[in-house]
Order: structure tokens, then C-alpha cells, then sequence
């Protein structure tokens, strides 16, 4: 199903969606993030990408898995505590990268078994995708890494901006329950609307962005390139924050902690938050070991996870080409750059 | 004017003569209008040093990482970059601000002077590039790189143009604040002091927000705290912030075959890992309070918040206390007493109830 909607009706779309919880970036604090719409007229698509990505939709940094309390002398009492089923949501502006970190992560919670806190909540998020008919930023990459400007992967509406207006195309059922409710909103998509929408994807594919060399063989590479040295030295300024791990589309690394609200009598929270592999508890042994100890280790961790493993387990690369990674680095570490170095450029 | 090609051949010569093992610099990066830290061990890598306003990093920060991981080599947990057999003097390029982190580092006996060698270069009239200011300047239009230009900066942008623009006007807070833009510690001196810069008035910004009433405040920040991620990018990037076990991640409990529940159940855990209100809270309080009177407003906390949390106006009050009410200028001098272990008997204490 292909509609057009006029610029100016977006709000009226947004109107109509008010048995959903709509969500678009707003500008705030500097910064662009997913926020709730709270005045339809303040919905407007001119962001550049958001800072944090879509995934927290669907899993957020802190989940409740149960609840526990013991009473002295007695057995501890477990509640099990599942994400409280808000309204569906709509999210307005998703990139089509991070439309394409979706199934990634979906495969993620879902290959060995149905993850169910991850899921009573992504079954309810359907994602309106803004194409890019220019990348966003300069460390954009999503073609290397086989996806596109225009992609519709994991997106439920794809929307191209055609100038006064946005072609607007229905991707799945969700996708057309959701355009079906903005009823008047939207117009008939004509023939030359169409046309427009096809050249500017044909355009973005062409636009340049960063590029990963021969990226076929870059696993192989890995893997060959596993001892070299080259890690250590692309990762001396690397401060081991948490920003290229936590910014990530992608990344899903979870820790689970018990945490205790009350001493006597016992209460408190079993919750899952999120963990990434920068940080120096990351994979630390009880004994204190850790077999990954350096920077240069953590380093190698992130990009073979996201190029190396993800390839071997679930046969795509784990990378959508975001570049927040690249672009948020205090000290400049670039995902690219470490790749085509590593696969590349070692002896 | 800062004569980059002076700090290249300063570097060179320090390399080639073996006085150190590393120098580490700012290269360009591939990100971006950034600098990049860079451990320069060959004296032919030195020709890739850059002295730009995107040189924001505070590279004391190295000096500690570098020890730490030297401690770390030596009880046979990874290799030290640069070589076993190179000296293990280290020298930094390092700006007004950086300097003094380094003394408050050589009064807490962090390292011996002799280990280390400053490159300290002046910021003369100007400063570093704040990215938030810059992109609102450049309104849509990404920068590529930026250039000191006199009293202004030289942007190049993504699409190839170039724009300028006064320096104030797209200048870090903290530059613009700064109340010793010329190094207070260095081994070499490149660039002059500038007196008068007349930008802004010493804690301007922190200033604008104490004048609130505590529930402004409040409001203010559980505004902030509430949008922090808790990726300790300001903690880790901060030279100051070097405990071997941090109150928020406990590394240094080790489980053997005889440790009991109890212990395992008892170890430092005083904030968890939750992003919650109350533990963003206490986690940004303890490092304000870890840092009165060591913190040197270099503003690297703030510059690396991804969502752009002003953490520096949290430290950096403590910065203002400490000349406000004990006339104590953090970082000025190497011999100085510590602020936290000393005293005078004339010190204020009527704030004392
Ligand atoms: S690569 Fe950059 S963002 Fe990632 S941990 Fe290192 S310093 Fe932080
Ligand atoms: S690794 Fe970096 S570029 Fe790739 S998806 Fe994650 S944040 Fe984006
Ligand atoms: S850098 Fe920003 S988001 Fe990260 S922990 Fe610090 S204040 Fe929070
Ligand atoms: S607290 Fe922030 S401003 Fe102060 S020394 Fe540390 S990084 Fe610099």
C-alpha cells in the first residue's frame, strides 16, 4: 500500500494514532532523541539521526525480571514481574539502519528461545521509517555493510521525503493498520510520486559514505588476524567507556544483578540491565580473572562480535552502518577504520 | 603563535635521544573534527602531530592509563605499548588545563616528576571547539575539520566549504571561562601567554545555576540525572578519577573456594547498575565530592556525556568553593598542599552548623 502525505499533514496522522503512544525525535538539550509526542504539532522529521537508537523500545536498559521478599524464619516469596502492557507504540523517523538492527536483535532473543521481556514488548512497537535521501552523517555506512539508504528491512512504514511531501509505504500488516488510521491524512500516491520516490533512492544508493574494502573477506581476515598486534595500538587512546557499546543499534549484551531495597525484612528487585564489553568487569571471572584484560582485547571483542561471530552464528554482520559508534567516540575509534586496518592492512 | 612544526621537532628529538619512551600527542582522527590521542613511540610518526582546536582531549589522562598499565605488565597482564626496553618517561602535549591536572597528579604522588615530560602549549587567545555550539553555527552543515585562525576559527565542512567564525562564539564554555589558558607546568613552553582575554568571567556558567532556589536545582538536575545512560564515559575520560576499584563497578573482589556467601553477598556494591534516578544520583554525587578540589575544569567530563549532561557544572562547583571560600586555585603548583588534606587556622568555618 503506497500513500502520500503532505508535510503539513503530518499532525493530522498523528491525531489519528491516538489509541497508539506515538513517539518521533525531538531536539533536546542539544541532542536528538525518540521522545513521546506529546503535541502533534510539534511532530516534524527534520532530524539528522538520534543519539540513542530505537532498541530501547524493545529492550531497555533496565528490565525487572521478578520481584523478592523474605520475611524472617520464612521461605523467600519470588513474584515474577513481566513489562506492564502499555498502549502499542508508534515510532515516527527510524533510520533504515536501525529499522535493519531489528531482526538482528529479534534473532537475538529468539534463535534458542523466545526471550519473553524482549518480547511483550518489541510485539508492540511497529517502526515508520525515514529513508535518506542524503546520510545523515558523515560516518554513515549502511551500504557497506549490505543495507541501504531506502531499506525497508524491519521497518513496518518506510516514508521518502519528496520535497512538500512523503511517499508513505506499507510494509506489513501493522504497517497498514497504521496507515489505514490516518485515513484523510494521507492521498493517493500517483504515478509521478512514485517516480520521484525511486530516483531518490537510485541517488542515495549512489551518495558516498564511509566504505568498508572488500567486506566478503573481512571475517576470514578476522579471524586470521585474531593475535595481531594491530589490536593493542588501535585501542591506546580507548578510555573503556561505554558510548560505542550503549549507542548501538545492535549491541545486546545484558547483566543481571540481584538488587536489594530492603535489608531487614528482605526485599528487592532481580533486574536485567544492560552491560557491554568496554567495561573492566566485562567477562571478569569470579576468581578475578579476565581473560580479556586489555583494551586491545575489549576492542577486538567489539568488532569481532559485530563482524566475525554474528557471521558465523547467524549469518549476516551484526553492524548496520550507523556510524553513532564512530561519530560519539571521545577519542575518535572508528569502527571502519579498525576493520579495513585489521582485515586489510596487517602483514 | 603556537609554531606546530617546533612541537613536532621537540617530540623527534625527545624520541631520538632516548629521554622518552612515548609521546603522546593529537593526530587527526578518521571520525571527523576531532583530534585523536595518539602514543607516538618512533620519532618518524612525530610529522603526524596536529595542533588544532579539536585537540580537546586532556592527555594527563595517558600518563595514568599508561602507569596503570605498566603495574599491570609487570605482574604479567598484557604488554605495555611501546616496548619493554624503551624508557618508561612519558611526555604529553598538554594545554593550560591539562597542565594543571598534571600537578594535582604530582601532588598526589601519582608519579614521580622525573617520569614525565610536558610539552605545554598555549591556548594563547582562544580555546577548544565545542561540537554542540559549532553545529548550531553551522546550521545543518557538518564540519570536517577546524583550524585556529587568529582570534577565529577556520571550519571546513563536510560539502567542502569553508566558513569562519569568532572563536568566542563556538569556544567550550570552560575555554571560554578559563582563568589559566597557559600551561602552569611544562618542560618546553610553545606559544605565549595572553593576558586579558576578556571572554567570559571566571564560573560564569556555574554561577547562572547556583543563582537558582534549591527546588530550580533540583529540577534541573533530576532533569539531567534522569537522562544519564550511565556509560561512565566521564568518569573514564576524567585524569583525575583513578581508583583501582570505583564505587560503581566492583573488580577487585576476588571469589576463591573459601569465600563465604556472606562475604560474596558483603562486597563493595554501593551503587548499582540500574540507571535509575536515585543510583545516577549517587553515582554523579560521589565522583563530585571525589574531585573537590582536584578537579581542574578541564571539561573533558562534560565534552564526552553522548547526551549532553553538563557534568561539568556538578565538579566544577566544587572547584568554584574551593577559591570562593579557601582561595585554593586547584592545580597551580606542584608543591602545593592538597585541598582535602589541609588546613589553615584562619580557614572560614562558619559554614559549619
Ligand atoms: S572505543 Fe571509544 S567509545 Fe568505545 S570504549 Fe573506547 S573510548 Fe569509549
Ligand atoms: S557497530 Fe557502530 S556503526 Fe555498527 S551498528 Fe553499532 S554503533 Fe552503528
Ligand atoms: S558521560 Fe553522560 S551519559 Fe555517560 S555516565 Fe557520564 S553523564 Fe551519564
Ligand atoms: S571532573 Fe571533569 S572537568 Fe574536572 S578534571 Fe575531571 S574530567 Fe576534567
Amino acid at each position: 500500500m503506497e500513500k502520500v502525505l503532505k508535510k503539513d499533514n503530518l499532525r493530522d496522522w498523528v491525531i489519528a494514532l491516538s489509541s497508539y503512544e506515538v513517539h518521533a525525535p525531538a531536539f533536546e538539550d542539544e541532542v536528538w532523541n525518540f521522545k513521546q509526542v506529546e503535541k502533534p504539532e510539534d511532530a516534524a522529521l527534520d532530524h539528522t539521526n538520534t543519539v540513542k537508537p530505537p532498541k530501547d523500545f524493545s529492550f531497555p536498559q533496565r528490565e525487572v525480571y521478578c520481584e523478592f521478599a523474605q520475611k524472617k524464619g520464612e521461605a523467600p516469596m519470588v513474584t515474577e514481574t513481566l513489562p506492564a502492557l502499555a498502549a502499542p507504540k508508534v515510532v515516527f523517523g527510524v533510520r533504515p539502519c536501525d529499522g535493519r538492527a531489528g531482526p538482528r536483535n529479534d534473532t537475538v532473543f529468539s534463535k534458542e528461545f523466545d526471550d519473553i521481556y524482549y518480547w511483550m514488548r518489541r510485539k508492540k512497537v511497529a517502526q515508520v521509517g525515514l529513508a535518506c535521501n542524503t546520510p545523515p552523517s558523515r560516518n554513515c555506512f549502511c551500504t557497506a555493510v549490505g543495507g541501504s539508504p531506502h531499506s525497508e528491512d524491519g521497518l513496518d512504514v518506510l516514508m521518502v521525503d519528496l520535497g512538500d511531501s512523503y511517499l508513505v509505504k506499507a510494509l506489513t500488516k501493522v504497517g497498514e493498520e497504521i496507515v489505514k488510521a490516518g485515513g484523510k491524512a494521507l492521498g493517493n500516491a500517483s504515478a509521478a510520486d512514485k517516480k520521484t520516490a525511486a530516483k531518490a533512492k537510485a541517488d542515495a544508493e549512489k551518495a558516498p559514505m564511509r566504505e568498508i574494502v572488500d567486506i566478503k573477506t573481512v571475517p576470514e581476515n578476522l579471524q586470521k588476524n585474531f593475535d595481531s598486534e594491530v589490536w593493542g595500538e588501535m585501542a591506546q587512546a580507548c578510555i573503556g567507556c561505554g558510548i560505542c557499546t550503549f549507542l548501538c543499534p545492535t549491541c545486546h549484551c545484558f547483566d543481571i544483578n540481584d538488587e536489594v531495597t530492603n535489608v531487614t525484612p528482605l526485599r528487592g528487585q532481580r533486574v536485567r540491565t544492560w552491560d557491554n564489553c568496554q567495561f573492566p568487569d566485562f567477562t571478569m571471572h569470579s576468581s578475578g580473572h579476565n581473560p580479556r584484560n586489555t583494551l586491545g582485547a575489549r576492542l577486538r571483542q567489539r568488532v569481532c562480535h559485530k563482524f566475525l561471530y554474528f557471521v558465523q552464528n547467524h549469518d549476516t554482520y551484526q553492524c548496520v552502518g550507523c556510524g553513532r559508534c564512530i561519530s560519539e567516540c571521545p577519542v575518535g575509534i572508528d569502527i571502519v577504520a579498525v576493520v579495513n586496518k585489521v582485515a586489510h592492512d596487517v602483514g | 603563535m603556537v609554531n606546530l612544526q617546533d612541537i613536532k621537532d621537540r617530540a623527534k628529538a625527545l624520541l631520538e635521544n632516548g629521554e622518552v619512551g612515548a609521546v603522546v600527542g593529537f593526530i587527526e582522527s578518521t571520525a571527523g573534527n576531532l583530534a585523536s590521542p595518539k602514543f607516538i613511540t618512533e620519532a618518524d610518526q612525530a610529522d603526524g602531530l596536529i595542533w588544532d582546536p579539536t585537540c580537546v582531549h586532556n592527555l594527563a589522562l595517558y600518563l595514568v592509563e599508561e602507569r596503570k598499565r605498566q603495574t599491570k605488565a609487570a605482574h604479567g597482564h598484557g604488554a605495555a605499548p611501546g616496548g619493554e626496553d624503551k624508557s618508561k618517561r612519558l611526555a604529553i602535549v598538554a594545554k593550560g588545563c591539562d597542565t594543571r591536572a598534571v600537578n594535582v597528579l604530582l601532588q598526589e604522588n601519582y608519579f614521580p616528576r622525573d617520569d614525565i615530560h610536558v610539552l605545554g602549549v598555549s591556548c594563547e587567545g582562544t580555546g577548544m571547539v565545542d561540537r554542540y555550539k559549532l553545529a548550531k553555527k553551522l546550521k545543518g552543515l557538518q564540519a570536517e575539520k577546524t583550524e585556529f585562525d587568529g582570534n577565529g576559527y577556520k571550519v571546513t565542512t563536510t560539502s567542502g566549504e569553508t566558513v569562519k567564525v569568532a572563536a568566542k562564539d563556538v569556544m567550550a564554555d570552560r575555554c571560554l571561562e578559563c582563568r589559566h589558558p597557559h600551561p602552569v607546568i611544562f618542560d618546553d613552553e610553545f606559544g605565549e601567554a595572553v593576558e586579558d582575554r576578556g571572554l567570559a568571567d571566571a564560573f560564569a556558567a556555574i554561577k547562572t545555576v547556583d543563582e537558582g532556589s534549591t527546588a530550580d536545582k533540583w529540577k534541573f538536575w533530576g532533569h539531567h540525572f534522569d537522562r544519564c545512560i550511565r556509560c561512565f564515559a566521564c568518569r573514564s575520560v576524567c585524569p583525575m578519577c583513578y581508583c583501582e576499584e570505583c564505587v560503581v563497578d566492583s573488580i577487585n573482589m576476588h571469589v576463591l573456594q573459601d569465600t563465604s556467601a556472606e562475604e560474596k553477598a558483603n562486597r563493595i556494591k554501593w551503587i548499582e547498575r540500574s540507571a535509575t534516578t536515585s543510583e545516577n544520583i549517587g553515582y554523579h554525587l560521589v565522583r563530585a565530592m571525589h574531585l573537590a578540589g582536584r578537579c581542574v575544569d578541564c571539561g573533558e567530563c562534560e565534552r564526552v556525556c553522548p547526551v549532553n549532561i553538563p557534568v561539568r557544572l556538578l565538579n566544577s562547583v566544587l572547584d568554584f568553593e574551593a577559591k570562593d571560600t579557601f582561595g585554593y586555585d586547584v592545580g597551580m603548583d606542584p608543591g602545593q598542599p592538597s585541598f582535602v588534606s589541609s588546613f589553615r587556622d584562619d580557614d572560614p568555618n562558619d559554614f559549619i552548623r
